[in-house]
């Protein structure tokens, strides 16, 4: 049975995306990688640098299977990022830019409003836009309207690891999306990359929690089998959760009875 | 004329528990939720030096969180060693009678290419006080000429006006750093006799003239060994703070200069050893877990080793203190302090890829090196 998880023009078999920053080094990088069987990768324009030990680019464009997402990283407002997007596209061929616009380097949180007004120059330049987004329903909605190929909110703040802070947020974009809504950012645990996918999430792209655990390749394995069981979870339908216990005596029972 | 500290940077409030907090309270410090000033002042006090494992843990672990398994890497280039102040502990003052140099714009390039040749993708291009030999002119050509080889450029100079660093900002500046060299305006009234710097109010507002410029990053400082360094770092974390709140589209980072043997042999008077220095580091990054933290040559190679990654996420490398000196085409000048880590790029880089840390010599790019709208805040 066919389950791809479609992204403008293209269908992907994996569901779970890779962020490459944050690595020791190249090797854990590409084997993190391959243990995930990703398909999609995440790769900021700021680490292309060509000819140089600490480039990102290169390596990953050898990678038989991949596709790259250049992302806007470090872009602080819808022109910068513009700008960034057009060049990652002339660097990679890749038709599809993760649109990333944070105007505090400290937090990283991403500004809605720059990344909509972004959104709406890059979709027309004919990019599969991937907005990186606040986990709020409404703007999950504006940016589809205005032809994202996907929504990415957040989690969690980049890097934190708290997990689904948003998860309330994130049921109701999840509940209403026509485009496939990936969530980026925040988790710490492959159960939690589960929970995401349960609740009905598409896909979801974990970078920190696979680069800085003591074995990433063996953690980006474990985030790939969740996804996969989280998925599974989803399509076999979650029995419902009741608050209370179904009583063997039932009190309105009297009301059936025959006097 | 000794100068006002503003009132958001005052230790006062936290010198008290900086020096008195005893071990119960570094403990609740450290499991802190949210830690702020409070926790700042705890976890310098001498109590805490006890518990300097667990501090170093846990700012191991927020270093990873924030900043991966990786260190950002720069290197320093003097463009000039002209001074017009007088700081006592400088190897620079305008009292030091040593033959002084400046770059001509050909050596200039020459050092830029000798650095690229390096790897090096952001540059910190320094001089001393305001000098008609080395004046915003002068820097401004040479960010501009900078701007065209690294993509990140910084300056180390002398504090400007807020149309000064709008210049900067144009010309492809991405961040300044200025050290404050002490908080205590008395202090700083005794060390800094003469000169434009001098002047304690025009030094400590610059960070913010420069961010509401529109520069992108401030890289603040304590020079310590001039005074107590409890309060300082008080007052260092406060400004950072401030600066943070104040201008939230801009970056602040901080760097930890520490008195080292230079021209004119001024001695610390308080000096600050290598397990304070890193308990300060460990302070910082558990109540800034997001703030960029370097550490520059001027430490040796066994204290560089044993904290990368443990708090500090940048590094400066192969650095030289004299004006030009990466090429042998620029004559040797005197240096402003003595480098302390003399190795190379490539011995540097091995040492932190065996630590299991990747050297990042390029994490930003020109393409978005438009200069902010200046904004108020």
């Amino acid at each position: 049975m066919s389950d791809a998880l479609q992204l403008g023009d293209r269908t992907f078999s994996s569901r779970l995306l890779l962020g490459t920053g944050k690595f020791s080094g190249r090797e854990a990088m590409i084997a993190a990688i391959r243990a995930s069987g990703a398909e999609l990768v995440t790769v900021a324009l700021r680490r292309f640098n060509h000819d140089h030990d600490d480039d990102i680019c290169a390596p990953l464009a050898s990678l038989a299977g991949i596709t790259l997402v250049p992302n806007t990283s470090g872009a602080r407002d819808a022109k910068e990022a513009i700008k960034a997007a057009e060049l990652g596209r002339e660097l990679t061929g890749s038709p599809f830019v993760k649109l990333e616009i944070h105007p505090n380097p400290h937090h990283l949180l991403p500004d809605p409003i720059e990344t909509y007004e972004a959104a709406q120059v890059l979709v027309k330049e004919g990019f599969f836009v991937l907005p990186y987004m606040p986990a709020d329903p409404v703007l999950a909605k504006r940016l589809e309207e205005i032809g994202c190929a996907a929504v990415m909110p957040l989690g969690a703040a980049i890097g934190t690891g708290q997990g689904l802070t948003t998860a309330a947020m994130l049921r109701l974009i999840i509940r209403d999306a026509r485009v496939p809504v990936i969530v980026d950012a925040g988790l710490r645990s492959p159960s939690e990359a589960a929970a995401t996918m349960e609740m009905g999430g598409d896909a979801v792209l974990v970078n920190s929690a696979i680069a800085v655990a003591e074995n990433p390749a063996l953690m980006a394995e474990a985030f790939a089998m969740a996804v996969k069981a989280g998925r599974l979870a989803c399509k076999a339908g979650l029995m419902p959760q009741s608050e209370t216990a179904v009583a063997t005596s039932p009190l309105t029972a009297f009301l059936t009875e025959v006097a | 004329m000794i100068g006002t500290r503003p009132a958001s940077i005052d230790p006062t409030p936290w010198l008290d528990l900086a020096q008195h907090a005893d071990r119960a309270l570094v403990r609740q410090a450290l499991a802190a939720d949210a830690p702020g000033e409070r926790e700042m002042a705890i976890l310098l006090s001498p109590a805490a030096s006890a518990e300097l494992e667990a501090m170093a843990r846990r700012a191991q672990a927020l270093t990873r969180r924030h900043f991966g398994r990786t260190i950002a890497m720069f290197a320093p280039l003097y463009l000039s060693d002209y001074c017009s102040s007088s700081c006592t502990y400088c190897g620079f003052s305008i009292t030091r009678n040593i033959p002084r140099n400046k770059l001509t714009v050909e050596q200039m390039e020459t050092e830029f290419a000798a650095l690229k040749k390096m790897g090096i993708e952001e540059i910190l291009l320094l001089t001393g006080d305001r000098h008609s030999a080395a004046g915003f002119e002068v820097i401004r050509n040479a960010v501009e000429r900078a701007a065209r080889l690294f993509h990140s450029v910084n300056v180390e100079v002398f504090s400007m006006t807020g149309d000064e660093y709008r210049g900067l900002a144009e010309a492809g500046c991405t961040g300044m750093t200025m050290f404050q060299e002490t908080y205590d305006p008395a202090v700083y009234a005794g060390l800094h006799l003469k000169g434009p710097k001098s002047n304690y109010d025009w030094r400590v507002h610059a960070p913010g003239r420069a961010l509401a410029a529109g520069i992108r990053t401030a890289g603040l400082g304590a020079l310590l060994g001039l005074t107590e360094p409890r309060g300082e770092m008080i007052s260092l974390y406060r400004h950072a703070v401030e600066l943070q709140r104040t201008y939230w589209r801009g970056g602040v980072s901080i760097c930890f200069p520490r008195i080292r043997p230079q021209t004119g042999g001024f001695a610390p008077t308080f000096e600050v050893d290598e397990r304070m220095l890193a308990q300060i580091v460990f302070a910082f990054r558990i109540c800034l877990p997001d703030t960029p933290l370097a550490l520059s040559t001027r430490e040796s190679p066994h204290f560089r080793d044993g904290i990368a990654g443990i708090g500090i996420s940048k590094m400066s490398v192969a650095s030289k203190t004299t004006v030009g000196g990466y090429s042998p085409a620029t004559e040797h000048s005197a240096a402003q302090f003595e480098v302390n880590d003399d190795r190379g790029v490539d011995e540097f880089c091995a040492m932190l890829r065996s630590k299991g840390l990747e050297p990042v010599f390029k994490n930003w790019d020109g393409v978005y090196r438009e200069p902010l709208a200046a904004h108020a805040g």
